[in-house]
C-alpha cells in the first residue's frame, strides 16, 4: 500500500466520522430520520473502491472500538459494539468492500452517463444495503433474542430510507467520479 | 472536537491493564450467553451496573451514554414479549444490559493511548506476515484526528455558500464537493509524509 492510499483511506474515515457531525434530516413520508453518516458505506466503496473502501471503515470503526464519540449523535465505545446493533457496524467494512466491487465492475470512464448512475446505484443497493442488512439482521437476531423473522419484518421500514440515501449517494459518487475519478486507480 | 469517551479516575478498574480488562469482557459475553439463568444473570447485571456507576461519572452523564443503547434494547425486550416466555425475555434483557454496561465501562477507563499500545500488540501478527504495519495503523488514525477539524470546517464553509446563494442546504449539495475538496488534498499530505520519511520507504 502507498501512502496516497493510506492517506485517501484515513481522510475518507475522517469524512465519514465529519458526516456523522451533520445534523440529520426528517423527511415526512420515511418513520426515521436520515443520518448523513450511514449513507458512508455506500460512498466508500462508490468513491475510493472495495479495498480502500473496506480499509476506511475498519479504522473507522477501530475509531468507535477505543472510545471515540464518531458515531452520528456523539456515540461510541464498545458498548455500542455489545449492544444489538453492533452487528451493522461490524459489517460496514464488508458493505463498504461489496459495495466497491459492483463499483469497479460496472464503472467505467467514457461510458454513458445513465450507465454510470445505474452501476452506482446498483453497487449501493447490493452493498449497502442487502449485504448490510444479511450482517446486521442476523447478528441483532442472535443478541437480542428476537426471532430472524420479526426482526427481518421490523427492519423493513428502514428500507425506503435506505434507497432514498442509496439515490443520493449515487449522485454524489458520480459527482466525485465526474470530478475528481479514484475508482480506477485500484489499491 | 474528538474527545474520548475517557473518564479521569483513579478507581481499582482504571489502574487494570487494558488486556485484562478485554479479555474480561470476552469472557463475560461468552460466559453470558451460555447461561440462561436468572440466578447467574441478574447479579451480574447489578455487578455491571455498580461497576459502570461507581467509576466517577455523575448519573446523568454516564445515563447519556448508553441510554439509547437501553432504549433500543427495551424496544427489542417489548417485542420480544409477545413472541417469547417471560422468563427467557428476562434473561436476554439482563444478559444484554450487563454487556453493554461492562462494555461501557471498560471504554470509561481506557484511554486512547492505553487501546493503541494493545492496537500494535494485536497488529503484530499481520505485520509478520507482511499484511499490515502497526505503524501504518497509528498514522493513519492519526491523520484522522488531525483532518476532522478540518473537513467540519470545509462543511460549514460550503454551507455558508449555499447561504450566501440562498440555496437550501441538502446533503446532495454538500456532500459532492465536501468530498472532492477532501480528497484533491491527498496527494499533498502523501507526498508531505513520504518527505518527512515516516513510513522509511
Amino acid at each position: 500500500m502507498n501512502t496516497r492510499d493510506l492517506v485517501l483511506i484515513a481522510l475518507f474515515a475522517a469524512i465519514v466520522v465529519v458526516l456523522g457531525l451533520i445534523p440529520p434530516i426528517t423527511l415526512g413520508f420515511i418513520p426515521v430520520p436520515i443520518t448523513a453518516q450511514s449513507m458512508g458505506v455506500m460512498l466508500a466503496g462508490c468513491i475510493i473502491g472495495a479495498k480502500r473502501g473496506a480499509l476506511a471503515f475498519l479504522l473507522f470503526v477501530l475509531l468507535v472500538a477505543i472510545g471515540l464519540p464518531v458515531l452520528s449523535g456523539g456515540r461510541g465505545g464498545l458498548a455500542v459494539l455489545a449492544g444489538p446493533s453492533g452487528g451493522f457496524i461490524l459489517g460496514w467494512a464488508v458493505a463498504a468492500f461489496v459495495t466497491g466491487l459492483v463499483a469497479e465492475r460496472f464503472v467505467h470512464e467514457g461510458q454513458r452517463e445513465i450507465r454510470q448512475f445505474v452501476g452506482f446505484f446498483l453497487a449501493s443497493v447490493i452493498g449497502g444495503i442487502v449485504v448490510l442488512y444479511a450482517i446486521g439482521v442476523p447478528w441483532l437476531s442472535a443478541v437480542s433474542g428476537t426471532p430472524l423473522l420479526t426482526a427481518a419484518t421490523g427492519s423493513l421500514i428502514f428500507i425506503p430510507g435506505d434507497l432514498l440515501k442509496a439515490a443520493i449517494a449515487t449522485l454524489a459518487a458520480r459527482a466525485v467520479y465526474a470530478g475528481y475519478p479514484l475508482l480506477p486507480a485500484r489499491a | 472536537m474528538l474527545t474520548s469517551l475517557y473518564v479521569e479516575g483513579r478507581s481499582w478498574f482504571h489502574r487494570l491493564p487494558v488486556r485484562a480488562k478485554l479479555l474480561a469482557l470476552l469472557v463475560l459475553s461468552l460466559a453470558l450467553f451460555a447461561t440462561q439463568s436468572l440466578y447467574l444473570l441478574a447479579p451480574a447485571f447489578l455487578l455491571c451496573g455498580w461497576l459502570y456507576f461507581s467509576l466517577g461519572l455523575t448519573f446523568r452523564q454516564a445515563l447519556a451514554r448508553i441510554g439509547f443503547l437501553f432504549f433500543t434494547i427495551l424496544v427489542l425486550a417489548a417485542i420480544n414479549l409477545f413472541l417469547l416466555p417471560v422468563a427467557e425475555v428476562a434473561a436476554l434483557l439482563l444478559r444484554l444490559m450487563a454487556l453493554v454496561l461492562f462494555a461501557a465501562a471498560v471504554t470509561a477507563t481506557t484511554t486512547i493511548g492505553a487501546f493503541m499500545d494493545e492496537v500494535t500488540f494485536l497488529v503484530k501478527p499481520f505485520e509478520r506476515l507482511g499484511l499490515l504495519r502497526a505503524a501504518d495503523v497509528s498514522l493513519a488514525l492519526g491523520l484522522v484526528l488531525r483532518f476532522v477539524p478540518d473537513i467540519f470546517a470545509r462543511y460549514e464553509a460550503i454551507r455558508e455558500a449555499h447561504r450566501a446563494r440562498g440555496l437550501p442546504i441538502r446533503p446532495l449539495t454538500i456532500i459532492g464537493p465536501l468530498i472532492i475538496l477532501t480528497l484533491k488534498d491527498a496527494d499533498t499530505i502523501a507526498a508531505a509524509i513520504d518527505a518527512r520519511g515516516f513510513r522509511r520507504q
